[in-house]
């Protein structure tokens, strides 16, 4: 008998500490991607706000909106890539920005407000982004005399018979199917279903040519040296030359911006429609948009940044990086994903898998 | 004849070096000077330095102990109560209901649950998350728990019962003792179940919580350091305390042949 009352004590000890810090106040909770936010500014707007910041992390959109639709409630601000913002905003997830917490609003270049997927801005502020494009190995790429400049290096045969096995592409249909549009010089949000088998043919071509389709562990292959080109995203080849550096690589992992241009991804805050704590919410968002704590996420995982007031924050080698201001040339080139309809998505999704199934 | 024996031990060796290898590299790689961890570079304490600075990583392993024993404490009581319910007693629903959650898929569970528990108004931490696991822990120890009572004679009992013990005290002093090697067996199959679980923690975890399934699985996108090779090491050190200090304690606990006086 006793032994059972010890087991209730020591449930109820464990269910109080864990409900305790629930019950604190001055805690903002921040729902976000592992090491999307530089510890230093962590430190910084907790002493701005005199509170605490706690971060839960996804690592897909998916999970946060599958969580979300659910019901879990708690978090504060999300950041939730492009449309994703959209389909939050239709599962009535967020709520309203007050513009006027939020004054630093105005740091944002033009070019990346009022979007499709969530005109005026009404809940989402930009925060970060990432392009869609071609990650290679300088030594390997110039032995080979290889153009690092064009989708062709990754769908032509006349280039991938020089690099072939050496070559990975983005286990992402959405991605890969974008990159293809833009080679074929089309929309990389093209709806028509012949471009689509287009697509779908021209990566049936290229697949022998390619290692693998690969979206987690490429940075590792890049770094290593097993892989030479990759169709990737320009934050994990900022990482995967990071890496090569302290490995202390001979070789460099380089971005390389197609011409025919690629897929734009930004991350936006939002504030989520039950957040415990709107008002360090707003405040937090305002202090993200400030231009010192903006760069200090691109100093730290080289990600694009849509704050034209961080480019003086931001270390000199990282400035000329394409990927991470994009020069006006090359913007105008970026398009960012649109959602596909249940039927377009259907169809893609079947086109996927004759792609996967075929040899 | 030696033949057979040679094979026999190739055949367990291969088949040891197939559980430990990998294990055996994980700790070895902790100790890697290379933030890649792709291969060897030199010896290095640094990650658990590193380790030891990094309070996130810390919570989440501490998190992720805390509801492991509990889940595993709770759900055992209760399922060798239900193991025990189900030898004695010839039921049909609670079978049911006690094995339902073991074959229901992962995903499920964890959504039915976060919708349940938002339904409660329960706020999503550490409770509801300790709740989930003990939910579905409960069936693995009952089976673990049942299949060694089919095994028990149940003259012991009937025994103690003739020479006058309670239906309390058969219990204590028969049942439990005998039957004590499938209660530990499947209170350590709930700790291990509990610990490693990632789906139906993350859907019942709430804002805030992390455990270390959840914070190594959000680091797979930036790639994993050796620091999760160090609090993989640490982890499997302490399992190895608690398995030796439990076996110290009663040497017949892990031994699980049947052995009747």
């Amino acid at each position: 008998m006793t032994r059972r009352l010890a087991l209730l004590a020591a449930f109820a000890a464990f269910a109080a500490a864990a409900a305790g810090p629930v019950l604190a106040a001055d805690r903002l909770h921040l729902y976000n991607w592992n090491n999307y936010i530089a510890p230093e500014t962590v430190k910084r707007f907790e002493a701005a706000c005199k509170c605490e910041v706690v971060q839960t992390y996804y690592s897909d959109n998916e999970e946060l909106l599958a969580k979300l639709a659910a019901g879990a409630k708690g978090y504060d601000v999300l950041v939730p890539t492009g449309n994703t913002v959209e389909a939050l905003v239709k599962g009535r997830q967020l709520q309203p920005l007050d513009k006027a917490k939020i004054p630093n609003l105005r740091n944002v270049d033009p070019a990346y407000l009022d979007t499709p997927w969530d005109p005026g801005n009404q809940y989402s502020a930009p925060y970060a982004m990432s392009t869609t494009i071609l990650g290679y190995n300088d030594q390997k790429m110039k032995e080979l005399g290889l153009p690092t400049d064009t989708w062709a290096v990754i769908f032509d045969p006349k280039f991938l018979a020089r690099v072939k096995g050496r070559v990975t592409v983005l286990d992402s249909s959405a991605e890969l199917f974008a990159a293809a549009f833009k080679y074929l010089g089309y929309s990389a949000n093209d709806v028509d279903e012949k471009h689509w088998r287009e697509a779908a043919d021209l990566i049936k071509m290229a697949k022998p040519y390619w290692a693998a389709f690969n979206a987690s562990s490429y940075i590792k292959e890049l770094t290593v040296g097993n892989i030479w080109l990759v169709h990737g995203y320009s934050n994990d080849i900022f990482q995967a030359n990071l890496d090569a550096q302290a490995a202390g690589r001979k070789f460099r992992i380089l971005q390389g911006v197609p011409k025919e241009g690629a897929v734009l991804a930004v991350d936006s805050m939002v504030i989520h429609r039950s957040a415990p704590r709107p008002d360090l919410a707003h405040q937090f968002i305002n202090f993200m948009l400030d231009g010192r704590n903006s760069a200090e996420l691109t100093n730290l995982i080289g990600s694009g940044n849509p704050n034209l007031d961080a480019a003086r924050h931001i270390k000199p080698e990282l400035k000329a990086l394409p990927a991470v201001f994009p020069p006006k040339e090359v913007a105008a080139k970026l398009e960012q994903l649109n959602e596909l309809s249940p039927a377009q998505r259907r169809l893609r999704n079947r086109l996927w898998t004759e792609i996967r199934a075929s040899r | 004849m030696r033949k057979g024996r040679v094979a026999l031990w190739a055949a367990a060796l291969v088949a040891y070096a197939f559980l430990y290898v990998p294990l055996a590299i994980v700790v070895v790689y902790s100790f890697n000077d290379s933030r890649l961890n792709a291969e060897w570079v030199g010896f290095t304490l640094d990650w658990y330095r590193k380790l030891a600075n990094d309070d996130e990583m810390i919570r989440a392993a501490v998190n992720s102990l805390a509801i492991a024993l509990v889940a595993s404490l709770v759900s055992t009581v209760l399922g060798t109560m239900a193991g025990v319910a189900m030898h004695r007693y010839r039921m049909r629903v609670l079978p049911l209901l006690v094995f339902a959650p073991i074959a229901i898929p992962e995903i499920l569970m964890g959504v039915a649950l976060l919708i349940f528990f938002v339904l409660l108004n329960l706020t999503l931490g550490l409770v509801s998350v300790a709740l989930a696991h003990i939910a579905f822990c409960i069936g693995f120890v009952a089976i673990v728990v049942r299949a060694r009572l089919a095994g028990m004679d149940e003259s012991l009992v009937e025994a103690a019962r003739d020479c006058g013990a309670t239906p309390w005290q058969a219990f204590l002093r028969v049942t439990l003792p005998l039957i004590m090697p499938g209660v530990i067996a499947g209170a350590l199959m709930a700790f291990t179940l509990s610990i490693d679980d990632f789906v139906i923690t993350f859907f019942t975890a709430g804002a805030g919580t992390v455990t270390l399934p959840l914070q190594i699985y959000s680091m797979i996108k930036i790639a994993v350091t050796p620091e999760v090779n160090a609090v993989s090491t640490l982890l499997m050190l302490l399992t190895l305390v608690l398995i030796v200090v439990a076996a110290r304690l009663s040497p017949s606990l892990l031994r699980t042949n049947q052995e009747n006086p």
